[in-house]
């Protein structure tokens, strides 16, 4: 019983301690990650006997305290924990790559999507063109377009009263 | 017992290959009695596999120490529920669970299709009894959960060594949630399984027309729906149980289980075109396959170790079968479709750029950006690590500020996708249409931000979200009106009536409207606040407009944990409002800690409190509490999505045929005497344009 408690209490070590003082360091953790392995943002970090987080805390109020830039104070960290501690990618060189596959894949799939919605427009008046260029009459022309339009109409209904 | 489960599993692999092979004889020489041997094979691995997975419950509720997984996951002091839920909770286990979940939906397949569609169920059964294989040679092979402790006795005989007590379970994994949270997710998991099937099969055996969409969309949407549930339930207990105050981190695991079902909704809704129009064949067939893909790449990459998580099986050796697994789907998928691509040929066009179709089209694109973006920010690291030889880490602020405008143009299409009708909508129809969703939206941003609402995205959310939830209403309401002046009944029974008609049109709405839900209550994230305090007894903390009283704090032992609990009294607006008692607990089995958060939950918000640790400069304890607001949204939200998602699965009921008096004519008099009304048959009610 005894052993219990005295491990339970051993368990109940700090997760940070005096730390995030102000919101301005508050801000500045949500950029570093914590470097216990958790993949956690390091304001975030509650790992019981978590070794990097309460310390890391600490020397960011301390950086924080001393009244240094922002910047300075993040690339402090990239120093010290290498890039990983940077809790999304930079935006230079070869990481910043990260931010553009959104942009670059909606872009590319938004041209397939317009480039698509005009080959099937094109196809269908194609369609309709050659239906209606058969040597007949405009009145000849005109019902068989309108038997087109009366047969997908059809097509539709069957669909739409389908049991699905 | 341990030899009867391990023999299940082998014998379960003997069938499944006798599965295959019969199942391809069977389509080769169109045989049926060959056809029904291979699908009476697929009952055999089924039954099978649940006879190993019950031999495995039966060893952990007879504490076999003897067995290293029941050793690794439980204890004797382990209380009865969580020695059912430790069957997932390790590799082996988890995997077998897989087996025995997919096992119940091929049972529920070959059983429901048994002597039906003897053209397609053939290729299916075939499909189905692959991925089993696959599965049951990690279950039997490569990571068995019925390995013995065993050791080297006299004259070098081997026996078995059962130890005194087990590791017990992770405490993490002690919470009820955990009992069904994998469960559920691991059925969405596996449930991708069945249109996956179905699909393959329709390629390879040119199956024509859409009925294999037909049979799969019922599948497909229970998958979909244990995918959301277990997605949500997964939050909810990081959320209780993890102490962090947020539910979702952007972890892998987390990513794994949202690309499926990001691919499985653009596959829900592109579906409707191809049963609709015969649109996106080629489309359909793909999202389909890429949904099982990503359910099979989620899992390599969390079980491969090839990048960080948080979740306990993350690092192993057997990730490498999975990629190898996932390589020979991609190249099957490939085959199969460039043998049979001229089958896939689409008969419809599209008409307009304001219709329901280019609407579908470009949710498709955003719910595939968003999938992209979410497996981009995931392998960066990895990516990175083969490039320049250094790890980078790409946490939530990556995924956050990539994923929210999406999110937005997402709701967007929610809103506006219903109005827009098939073929083409007309710019008066869409005037109409829009108007007052449009207007209401406005009108509640423009409250929010005279009320001091600053943050964009939050504003535009309210606004979406607003315009959305109107636009559903007013489709009942237009519904409900035209039956309810055919019928007389009042504007709910109406409604409910329209419903039951085309459940799954407006279960699709009520879908919408949970998902609206649960975007309010994730845009809440943006005024969380937290404080952190050391505290003794009768120390006070602020925190918003609650006060919290440290009152004092007294510890328990119980058979498998000690614990050590604060009780603090909290006032609101000087008024004693609640106790709260957030508790730590240590597990002397295994030496660890976990935390019981004591949450206080209203649809406002959530006062979350947390034990955080004890301080050693001071020796206090350390009390963590956080308010973030509109958090219940989020699960409420997720059960109403769950409902529709039930509603779209009810079949509809048919319309009622009614005797009306037709009005009398002219042209049809009755010669010889008085006119009498003639009686016709119409339907009950004729709805609204746009329907489903």
């Amino acid at each position: 019983m005894c052993a219990a408690f005295v491990a339970l209490a051993s368990a109940l070590v700090p997760l940070r301690v005096d730390a995030q003082k102000t919101d301005r360091a508050k801000s500045l953790g949500t950029q570093l990650m914590c470097m216990c392995g958790c993949g956690q943002i390091l304001t975030q970090c509650n790992h019981i006997n978590c070794p990097s987080s309460g310390p890391m805390l600490k020397e960011l109020d301390a950086h924080v305290e001393k009244g240094e830039a922002d910047n300075l104070i993040i690339q402090d960290f990239v120093q010290e924990y290498g890039e990983k501690v940077l809790s999304s990618p930079p935006s230079t060189g070869f990481n910043s790559i990260a931010w553009y596959i959104p942009g670059v894949a909606f872009a590319l799939g938004l041209a397939i999507v317009i480039v698509l919605i005009r080959l099937w427009r094109q196809r269908d008046i194609a369609r309709l063109a050659s239906a209606s260029s058969a040597p007949v009459s405009a009145a000849t022309a005109s019902s068989t377009m309108d038997e087109i339009q009366r047969r997908r109409a059809r097509e539709q209904a069957d669909r739409d009263t389908e049991e699905l | 017992m341990d030899i009867f489960g391990s023999y299940a599993l082998l014998l379960a692999f003997a069938f499944a290959v006798y599965a295959i092979a019969g199942g391809i004889a069977a389509i080769v020489t169109r045989r049926p009695l060959l056809i029904k041997s291979a699908r009476n094979a697929g009952f055999a691995v089924c039954v099978l596999i649940w006879m190993g997975t019950a031999s495995l419950i039966y060893l952990f509720y007879t504490d076999n120490y003897a067995m290293a997984y029941v050793a690794a996951h439980s204890n004797h002091n382990l209380a009865p529920y969580y020695k059912f839920s430790a069957l997932w909770s390790g590799q082996e286990g988890s995997l077998l669970f897989w087996s025995f979940l997919l096992s119940i939906y091929v049972f529920s397949v070959l059983f429901t299709y048994r002597g039906k569609h003897p053209e397609l169920m053939p290729y299916v059964g075939v499909v189905m009894a692959g991925v089993q294989i696959f599965f049951l040679t990690m279950n039997n092979f490569i990571a068995s959960p019925f390995r013995v402790f065993a050791a080297s006795g006299p004259g070098g005989i081997m026996h078995l060594v059962t130890r005194p007590d087990g590791s017990g379970l992770n405490p993490l994994l002690q919470y009820p949630e955990m009992a069904i949270h994998p469960p559920t997710l691991y059925s969405g998991y596996t449930g991708f399984t069945i249109p996956f099937a179905f699909a393959l099969a329709a390629l390879l055996g040119r199956y024509p027309g859409e009925k294999w969409i037909h049979l799969t969309r019922r599948w497909t949407m229970i998958a979909w729906a244990f995918q959301s549930a277990g997605i949500l339930l997964g939050a909810h207990w990081a959320y209780a149980v993890l102490g962090w105050g947020g539910y979702w981190g952007w972890d892998p695991v987390e990513n794994a289980s949202l690309m499926p079902w990001l691919t499985g909704t653009a596959f829900l809704h592109s579906v409707i075109m191809q049963e609709k129009r015969g649109m996106m064949r080629v489309w359909n067939v793909w999202l389909v396959f890429l949904t099982f893909m990503l359910c099979i790449l989620g899992t390599s990459l969390t079980r491969s170790g090839a990048v960080n998580s948080v979740h306990a099986f993350a690092e192993s050796n057997i990730g490498h079968w999975f990629w190898g697994f996932l390589l020979l789907v991609i190249l099957v998928c490939v085959a199969a479709y460039f043998k049979n691509r001229d089958y896939l040929r689409s008969d419809n066009q599209l008409d307009s750029m304001l219709s329901r179709e280019s609407s579908f089209l470009f949710n498709n694109l955003i719910l595939l950006v968003a999938c992209i973006a979410v497996l981009a920010g995931t392998l960066f690291p990895v990516l990175s690590e083969a490039v320049r030889g250094s790890k980078i880490s790409v946490g939530p602020p990556f995924f956050n500020r990539v994923n929210i405008p999406i999110a937005m143009f997402l709701l967007f299409l929610t809103g506006v996708g219903p109005l827009l009708a098939w073929r083409k909508t007309s710019v008066e129809s869409l005037k109409k249409n829009f108007g007052m969703p449009l207007i209401g939206g406005c009108i509640a941003a423009a409250i929010a931000v005279a009320m001091g609402l600053r943050e964009f995205y939050v504003g535009l959310c309210l606004l979406l979200g607003v315009f959305v939830t109107l636009t559903i209403l007013a489709e009942f309401y237009r519904g409900a009106r035209v039956i309810s002046a055919r019928t007389g009944s009042n504007l709910l029974s109406s409604a409910s009536q329209l419903t039951m008609r085309n459940t799954r049109r407006y279960g699709g709405y009520v879908v919408h409207f949970g998902m609206v839900l649960v975007f309010i209550g994730i845009s809440g994230t943006a005024f969380n606040q937290d404080k952190q305090m050391d505290m003794k007894a009768g120390s006070v903390m602020s925190i918003g407009p609650y006060t919290l009283h440290l009152q004092n704090f007294d510890s328990d032992q119980k058979p498998n944990y000690s614990s050590e609990r604060a009780t603090i009294d909290v006032d609101k607006d000087g008024r004693s409002v609640m106790m709260l008692y957030p508790t730590r607990r240590f597990y002397p089995s295994n030496q660890e800690s976990g935390t019981m958060v004591a949450i206080s939950s209203t649809l406002r918000e959530d006062l979350y409190v947390v034990y955080a640790g004890t301080n050693p400069d001071t020796n206090l304890p350390v009390i963590h509490a956080y308010l973030n607001p509109l958090v219940k949204w989020i699960w409420l939200g997720g059960v109403i999505v769950v409902l529709g998602t039930i509603l779209a699965l009810i079949p509809n009921r048919q319309a009622v045929m009614v005797m009306s008096a037709a009005p009398a004519t002219a042209a049809s008099p009755l010669p010889g005497g008085p006119q009498p009304a003639r009686a016709s048959y119409s339907a009950r009610s004729k709805l609204p344009e746009n329907h489903d």
